[in-house]
């Protein structure tokens, strides 16, 4: 073989996000289900190997070794590569980067990413804690550290350095579960939030309130990626993996640079955008991540969409809305569909997808899209993982 | 680089505040290195191992119980290390040196846990945490602060390392405002 081959994203599914009455092996049943479904020329016999994202099974199923139970969870039989992949909220994004990296360099010809979480549990304390240890345990999370009061002090720093406002923060969490209220998996489909309800839901962690924070969710998603000599077997409209970047600069917060300029996510990006050939005013839309309304601000920023400090004028004049420079989050982002951690990668590469087979509903539907972004951090935003797709046919 | 950082002398002895219970931690119940849990299981204690059987940072603990606040120096590169380390991150040695740190700064960014708490954490709400700049050195720690609410917590606020200790023995630290 000469050089490494190129793959595509050729189609997947994901379950209903939200709070929901199964366990985490049905969850992987259910992925399956969609899975076969939504990719009608998908063989079991043809998946040669499984990548299985999930944050934290040990402990919100206590249950490891979770590659082969999704297997047999959905009648898979990998014979060239099998994994679970972990990093933490990127855990989804990481199985596809695994299974992209195995196709592209000639290991495998077809593989299934999956990814599961269960994260609404009996004692929500517990999965708080559980949510605690993707920090620094024992020299931050001992303090109380959790992600809400982290992206507070960002917020809180972004506000006094650039005048960011509550209202802006709030622009950001309308949009989202707007695009959300036209996507029938996600958490807050029904739920609807304008501007002045948000600003009036409980401060979880100040200045950030409820509506800032993506939720606790159960869910799972499973797409298909093939080498581009397959490729034509399931889809007329793939979508081509052009751009890669992921960057890890610090774990201990004291290790962190600036909390508002996100120079991981400034270097992630352009090596994504870079090894696409393109610039980031060539994206028709980013599934960017939205755990909390600042990151979605701080993420313009660092990708490039706007300058240092005009992330919350460059949403709330509608610039990542439909109609504007770039359409970000047209899913619904995490503030609209949820969180479940692992699942959370794989279903913003399933909107890849249906975007470009303009299958999604009208209220969020991208007029043509040739390119996108999928972007994911982790933990205090000390990892940042992008993609970038192209449409193929 | 490090500045504001005095090497610790081994015979030194420091005056030593006792370490004591911060008057706003609630009684806990967490096990300690080598008990059975009595509340918490080991694997949901957020809070270090920190016995000289289980972890070669014991020193940061024991000089909390000294009133102290130490952390790890490269004698090789110059750096400071936070947390603690037994091997420096950019050369690679083992050659480091317990050296005490400031004991006060300033608030750099904080805020405060009104819910959404880890076990144990609970009914300790509301909780102010923030990123305490110490003086005369680069390095910013996150820490819970006590002795102020949050509504009137504000940036810039002074606040000295405040040692406590755990139910069962182990020493931990926290920030106390300074008015």
């Amino acid at each position: 073989m000469s050089g490494p081959r190129e793959v595509a994203v050729v189609g997947g599914g994901l379950t209903p996000f939200g709070v929901r009455g199964v366990t985490w092996a049905e969850l992987a049943q259910e992925a399956g289900e969609v899975l076969f479904r939504t990719v009608p020329n998908l063989r079991a016999a043809d998946v040669d190997s499984l990548f299985v994202g999930a944050a934290e099974p040990e402990r919100f199923a206590f249950q490891s070794h979770v590659a082969p139970l999704v297997a047999e969870q959905m009648g898979l039989a990998p014979h060239r590569i099998v994994q679970r992949t972990e990093l933490a909220c990127a855990s989804g994004q990481s199985a596809i980067r695994s299974a992209y990296a195995a196709i592209r360099a000639g290991l495998s010809d077809i593989a299934v990413a999956v990814g599961v979480e269960k994260m609404n549990i009996p004692d929500m304390a517990e999965a708080n804690s559980a949510m605690a240890c993707v920090l620094d345990r024992p020299w931050d999370a001992a303090h109380g550290l959790t992600a809400p009061p982290f992206f507070a002090m960002v917020a809180q720093r972004h506000m006094l350095e650039h005048g960011t406002t509550d209202e802006q923060l709030a622009a950001v969490s309308q949009k989202n579960h707007r695009f959300a209220n036209a996507n029938p998996v996600a958490q807050f489909y029904e739920k609807k939030f304008d501007r002045e309800k948000l600003l009036r839901l409980p401060l979880v962690a100040p200045p950030l309130r409820l509506g800032d924070c993506s939720s606790m969710t159960d869910g799972a998603g499973a797409v298909v990626l093939a080498a581009e000599d397959r490729v034509s077997e399931f889809t007329d409209t793939p979508a081509w993996i052009r751009g890669s970047g992921q960057y890890s600069d610090f774990h201990n917060l004291a290790n962190m640079g600036s909390l508002t300029q996100w120079s991981g996510l400034v270097r992630a990006s352009r090596e994504a955008l870079r090894s696409a050939r393109i610039g980031p005013g060539d994206l028709d839309f980013a599934e960017l991540h939205d755990c909390f309304t600042i990151s979605e601000i701080i993420e313009y920023e660092a990708i490039g969409f706007c300058g240092p400090g005009e992330g919350g004028s460059f949403v709330a004049d509608g610039r990542s809305d439909l109609g504007g420079d770039v359409v970000v989050n047209p899913r619904g982002g995490l503030l609209g569909c949820g969180h479940p951690l692992g699942a959370t990668g794989i279903a913003q590469a399933v909107e890849v997808v249906d975007q470009f087979a303009h299958r999604v509903d009208p209220a969020r539907q991208v007029p043509d899209p040739e390119w996108a972004m999928v972007h994911n951090l982790s933990g205090s935003a000390n990892v940042h993982s992008v993609m970038v797709y192209e449409r193929g046919g | 680089m490090p500045t504001a950082v005095v090497e610790v002398a081994p015979r030194k002895r420091s005056k030593a505040r006792k370490a004591k219970l911060l008057p706003p931690e609630p009684a806990r119940e967490v096990p300690g290195p080598g008990e059975r849990p009595a509340r918490l299981p080991y694997l949901l204690d957020l809070y270090p191992a920190e016995s000289a059987a289980q972890t070669r940072l014991a020193p940061f603990f024991e000089g909390l119980r000294e009133g102290r606040f130490l952390s790890t120096h490269c004698r090789k590169d110059g750096r400071v290390l936070w947390p603690p380390r037994i091997v420096c991150p950019v050369c690679h040695t083992s050659d480091l040196t317990w050296v005490d740190l400031p004991q006060t700064g300033r608030i750099y960014a904080f805020s405060a846990i009104l819910a959404g708490a880890p076990s144990g954490l609970e009914e300790e709400l509301p909780r102010v945490v923030g990123l305490v700049e110490l003086d005369g050195s680069p390095l910013r720690i996150f820490g819970r602060i006590v002795g102020v609410e949050w509504p009137e917590c504000r940036i810039g606020m002074r606040v000295r390392v405040e040692p406590f200790s755990l139910p069962d023995g182990r020493a931990y630290y926290a920030f106390r405002v300074v008015r």
